[in-house]
Formats: C-alpha cells, structure tokens, sequence
C-alpha cells in the first residue's frame, strides 16, 4: 500500500432542498482514502453515506469543502474534465445494477469506450472483463435474461472495463442472496488484494467491513466512527 | 465530445429498441414531408406548363392603350420612334416591333389530303427574326427572303402556263376547224366523208412548279419570279388547341413533335399553303380590296414558337410591313401594334411599367401569364405554409414525446454520465435520435410524394381524356426540393428534440440514477 491519497476530502457540506426545507446531508466531512486501500462505509439509511459516495465519484456537486480525487480538484474541475475522470479512472457499481435492458452483456460492458476518444480493442476487452467476473458465455445475452448475481457480475465487469484506479460501490450486494453476496465481496477483496485497486464500499452488511481494511461509520451525515488499526493518522 | 461513430451506433441502437414510439414520431413527419415535397413539385409542374407553354412570360409587351372618337381609333401610334426611345432604356436589353396584318387575308391549302380553308387577316402577324436568334433551326429559315434575295429567276407560274397552253391548244384547233371549213379544202363540195371515231381527249397535263428547289421556292403569279416561300410559324398554343380539339373533331392525325411530323409528311414541300392577299372568308367584312388589287403568295410552316402570335400565324416583319404598305398605305406599315421588350431583370417590371406610363402614355399589356403566375404563388405558398404547419406539429409532437423519454430515461442517462459521458454527449445523443426522426421521415416522405406523383400521372395518362397541353407530368421534383424536404425535416426534428435534450443534459446523474 502506498501513501498517496487517492480521496482527499475536507469539511464537504451538502445540503437538499431550499429555505425552510432545507435538509444537510453532509456536516463537514473530512476524510482520506489511501491508494490500494478497501474501505467500508457504513451507516443506517439516510446518514449520507451514498451522498458522499456520488461526490467522490463527481456524480454530485459538495455545497462546501475541498473535494480531490485522484489528484483533480473538483472546485476547479469543469464537468467535462469530471467525466473525462470517471471514465478513465473511476468505476462505479451501484445496488441497482444499472445496466442498460436494450443492450447485450457486453454493449453495457464496454459502455464506456463509446466516451472514450480512440478506444482500442473495446470487444476484446469487454470480453475480458466479463471473462474476469466469470461470464465469458454471456457476452451477447441481454441483462433480462440473467439472474440478480449474474446482473451485478455484468456491472462489476463493466466497471473493471477501463482498468479504473478506483472503484466506488453503492450497496453493492444489496439486491442479492447471501451466498452470491459473498462471491461479490471475495471478488473485490481479491481485486483489491492483487491488482492494487482502491475500493469504497457503501454497505450497511457486517460481512463486507469484514473485509475492509478501515470500516467508516457515518451518522447524521458526519463521520461518527473509524476502525483503522493501520493509519492512525488518517483524520477521523 | 464522443467520437462520431460511437454516436452513430447509439443513437441507432436508441431508435431502434423502440420501434413504436420511433413510428408514431415519423408517422407525422412522414406526412408532413410528403405533403411539401408533393406540393411543391406539383406547383413547379403546373406552373411549368402554364408559364412555359400556355402563357411564356419571357418577354413583356409593350402596347398603346386603346381610344377611340366617334369610332375612330385614336390610339397613340408606335413607331420606330418609340422603339428607339424604349432601346435607349437602362434597364432595357431589347426592343423588337411587332405588327399585325391589318388587311384582309385568307389561306388555303392541302392538309392530309383535305381541302382547308382559314382566315389570315387579324390572325398573322410580324416579328423581327432577330427574335428567334435563340433557335438556329427556326432562325435559318425564318427570313424576309424577298428582302434577303432580291434577283430572282424568271418563271412561268403553271396556272399562267396551263392558260397559255389552253389558249394555243384552242387557237391550234380553231386553225384546224377554219382550215377545214377553207374552198378547196379536200372533200369540200364531195360527199361527205365516212366520220372516223373521235379521237379519245388528251391526258390532262400535270403543271408542275418550275422553280429550282421547288419545296421552298414558288413561282409568283405577279412579278413573275420564283420566291422563297413565306416563312410562318405558329405557336405551342395553336398546335394544342389543333391537337386537343380540332384533330378529333375533323378526324385529323394528332402532330407530337411538329419537326418529326414535317419530316413524315415529306419534308418542308408538303407544309406550304397559300395566301389570299386581299382576300377574305369572312362575309360581310367591310374591308373591300378591290379584286384587281388581289394576289396569291405562298407560305410554308416552318416550325413551333411561344415567340409567335398564340392564335394565328406569325412571319418575318417585313412581309407584314411591305403588304400593309401596299393594301392599306404608308401609315399602315410604320405602326407597330406592339413592341417586345426584353428586360436586363425581371425586378426592373414596375420602374419600367411606371415608365413607360409617365413619360410615353404607354402600357404593358395584360399579361394572363402574371395573373396565373401570381395565383399559383398564391396557392404554392398556402400548400407549403400547410405542409410547414403539418411538420411544425410533427415537431411539437416529437418533442412531447421526446420530453417523456428523458423522463423515462433518466436512470440510464445517469447511468451513461457515470460511465463518463459529458453533457454535450448526452445532448448529442438526444438530438441525434430527433434527427434520426427526421431523416427518416424526410426520406419515406420523399418517397410517398414521388409514389403519389407518379401514380397521379399514371392516373392522367390512363383515364383523363386529351386536353390541351395535358402535361406528360403534373410534377417537377427539382433536387432542390428534395433536399430541402430532408434537411427541412431533420431541422424541425432536431428543433423538436432541442429542449429535451438540454433537460437531459443538465439532469444531474446522481438525482437520475436514484429514479427507481
């Protein structure tokens, strides 16, 4: 594990709604994530734990605070260069699934090479991918013809497409057996293991910060807890 | 930006995983597009045949109004004067004079094998040949040979000659008779000799015409001299009037293009008639030509031009000049009835028209050929403004539909934003899809209104009786159109599909992927 800080987050505010309605969901966080690291976020429904996920990963906009992620500043970054970012370098994998029903296993793949200016070898690739999560077979099944497991293997792949430095988990075994559940997360701490990539896991399932390296507990949209035995310099 | 082939495969992979909703939007498109394309090229048609052949508008002319006092014509006169005056115009490329035969004349000739008889005089007229400068075939005819050729060759005419021939045949056989009747004369105071069977009458001579090159040249009762005959032409609209109408009605062959009917009939030789100078079909016409001043001339049809008179026969001015010259007088053939005048721009009309009104106390003359060119404006435009508000609802239409598909989509425009499409990409996307719409729908419609076209001319040409000018085709699909019919979709669909897209593309991707 190296020491240089692929999430750098300090006193992020955000706030829903306007006037009286207005809603924080984010009290200043502040936070560190190391290149190589997998951290567990966790929190109960509505502690802003997925609201953080979607300002790391620039799918959100913080109100305040200093937002850098793998060394782009996002208070200077236009939204062009943030999309530039999460193509090239973030992967996302969401509870949901989010896979297109109109397109084949390996269109929603290799999705993100239709962004990317001189793609290359984007069906071997793809194939790749899906050979990675274990569905070499799939690659022209459409998404309706596959169970829940088999759907997020497929977002997993698609996520593991451009070879991202980080990869941001939203709930990623929320919709799935435990026993698929589990394959998931062995398949992260495996990727996070061998191939040095930096996973944030928004998960309110014990067995996921099991695997953690640092489990984050939020509350209220603040960070209320950290267990890191190994950075203790981290700020909490 | 995304790359272009990238779009082109998902915009066509978002049409086409919908094909309901992709065939409700073309549907009005569709029709909207066949309707301007089917309009407008049936307008172009129309209004090529009405201003081509019926009414041609090339030129305008130039007339005296007409006065009259106690049933004299006192109309101003146009003279080569005025002619100068109006040459010397800024705005005027050309002024050619034209002028009626102002006498009685008639005309008569063979036509597939009939007698015909028609009236000449209110119906010829003259024109400068200049003026058909822009035919060569017509041109190279189309002469004042008389004026052209003036040593001509002696000849006998075979009328002249048959009567000298019938004048010395009777003196021969007066000869014969007194010779007989003579004292001394064998048998005379005999008895009469046995009568012999009389003799059977002599074949009847045929006269043939004895100019050189006979099927141009005639031998002139007059002067005695073989002249080029009369060069005429008629116009397109007299050879439809002959087609539709007379031909049938006189059991007559319908002519199709009159130079390959000249050339079936036996070339130039066989379309000659003659001319009643002085003579006239119509009884009672107050217009007395004394017979003794009556002669024949001959003529030949030459050839169709919108250029000459629409219903008569129109030659070079200066037989019509030197016949009224000679039948009516002097002032006869120094007064034009109307002058020609070409324009250096068609937008130069309504100076020249005010012109010639304020310093000349002249007119255009009414020209049917404006009227109907401002009506089928008139109706070209109504069908084009309805064609544009049938592709103007398609468009709002599209957009509607396009407004529900982003909201429909809005998970998988976040998803799309998450895998790192900007927002001009998702833009693109949408409007893409709108101008996909568009294409489409301009080319199916350009197709049905070509379909529609030509199944309009089939029906013409199946089941609607002949009429004059019955067109081949009621359309002209200029490639103007046609390209205007697409790009004229594509615009209105890509208008359509305009502010969709902006509110897909500024659709936040973490509020549209928490859309469940």
């Amino acid at each position: 594990m190296t020491s240089d800080p692929v999430i750098r987050l300090r006193d992020v505010s955000k706030s829903y709604g306007t006037g009286a309605a207005r809603t924080p969901v984010l009290r200043g966080v502040s936070l560190d994530v190391l290149s190589g690291e997998l951290v567990a976020l966790i929190g109960q429904s509505g502690s802003g734990k997925s609201t953080l996920l979607n300002i790391i990963g620039g799918l959100d906009q913080a109100d305040e605070g200093e937002v850098e992620v793998l060394r782009k500043d996002y208070r200077r970054a236009g939204e062009r260069e943030k999309a530039r970012l999460r193509n090239s370098s973030i992967g996302f994998v969401f509870q949901a699934f989010n896979l297109l029903d109109h397109l084949t296993c390996l269109g929603n793949v290799t999705l993100p090479a239709a962004f990317a200016p001189g793609a290359r070898d984007v069906e071997k690739r793809g194939r790749e991918a899906l050979r990675r999560v274990g569905l070499a077979d799939y690659a022209h099944r459409k998404p309706s013809e596959l169970s829940g497991g088999q759907k997020q293997r497929v977002a997993i792949a698609r996520a593991l497409f451009g070879q991202p430095k980080l990869l941001l988990c939203d709930e990623p075994t929320g919709n799935l057996d435990s026993e698929t559940g589990r394959e998931v997360i062995e398949f992260f701490r495996e990727l996070n293991e061998k191939e040095k990539v930096t996973l944030l896991i928004v998960t309110h399932e014990r067995r996921v910060s099991s695997v953690a390296r640092r489990v984050i507990a939020m509350r209220d949209g603040a960070i209320a807890e950290t267990s890191d035995e190994d950075h203790p310099e981290i700020p909490r | 930006m995304m790359p272009l082939g990238s779009l082109v495969r998902m915009v066509f992979a978002n049409t086409l995983r919908s094909p309901r909703h992709f065939a409700l939007s073309v549907f009005g498109i569709v029709m909207g597009i066949a309707s301007f394309v089917f309009f407008l090229s049936l307008s172009l048609g129309v209004r090529d045949v009405i201003l081509g052949k019926i009414f041609p508008i090339q030129q305008v002319q130039v007339v005296a109004p007409r006065m009259s006092m106690f049933g004299k014509d006192m109309s101003k006169k146009l003279d080569d004067k005025i002619v100068e005056t109006i040459r010397k115009q800024s705005s005027v490329a050309e002024a050619l004079p034209r002028m009626h035969l102002v006498f009685p004349a008639s005309g008569s000739g063979n036509f597939e094998g009939q007698e015909v008889k028609f009236e000449v005089g209110g119906f010829g007229d003259g024109i400068d040949p200049t003026f058909l400068a822009d035919d060569p075939k017509l041109a190279e005819l189309f002469k004042d040979w008389d004026k052209e050729e003036p040593n001509r060759t002696a000849c006998v005419p075979p009328r002249i000659q048959a009567q000298l021939d019938a004048q010395q045949e009777l003196q021969q056989m007066l000869q014969q008779a007194q010779q007989a009747a003579a004292p001394g004369a064998p048998g005379q105071g005999a008895a009469p000799a046995p009568q012999s069977p009389p003799a059977p009458p002599a074949p009847r001579k045929k006269y043939k015409n004895p100019c050189p090159h006979p099927e141009r040249y005639y031998c002139d009762e007059t002067d005695r001299t073989c002249h080029h005959r009369v060069p005429v032409i008629v116009s397109p609209t007299l050879l439809e009037l002959y087609n539709g109408q007379f031909a049938s009605s006189h059991g007559l062959p319908v002519i199709g293009e009159l130079e390959q009917f000249i050339v079936q009939r036996g070339g130039l030789g066989r379309m000659r008639f003659e001319i009643g100078l002085g003579d006239t079909m119509v009884a009672g016409s107050n217009t007395e030509i004394a017979p003794s001043k009556r002669r024949n001339v001959e003529g030949m049809l030459i050839g169709i031009s919108p250029k000459a008179m629409p219903i008569g026969m129109t030659m070079p001015i200066g037989y019509i000049e030197r016949w009224n010259r000679e039948f009516v007088g002097g002032d006869a053939a120094s007064t034009y009835s109307s002058i020609i005048v070409t324009l250096r721009d068609k937008d130069e009309l309504a100076p020249f028209s005010q012109w010639l009104q304020d310093d000349l106390d002249l007119r255009l003359e009414d020209s049917l050929g404006e009227r109907f060119a401002t009506a089928i404006f008139i109706v070209t435009t109504l069908f084009v403004l309805i064609s544009f508000v049938i592709v103007g609802i398609s468009a709002i239409n599209i957009a509607h539909n396009f407004f529900m598909q982003v909201s429909e989509r809005r998970r998988e425009i976040g998803v799309l934003r998450a895998v790192g499409a900007g927002r001009l990409d998702v833009r693109l996307i949408i409007l893409g899809e709108a101008a996909l719409i568009g294409l489409f729908g301009g080319v199916v419609g350009i197709l049905l209104a070509r379909g529609a076209g030509a199944f309009v001319d089939w029906a013409s040409v199946h089941y609607l009786p002949r009429f004059p000018f019955k067109p081949d085709t009621y359309f002209v699909f200029h490639p103007w159109i046609l390209l205007g019919g697409l790009l004229f979709s594509t615009v209105f669909c890509v208008l359509g599909g305009f502010l969709p897209a902006r509110k897909a593309s500024l659709l936040e991707p973490a509020q549209a992927l928490a859309q469940n």
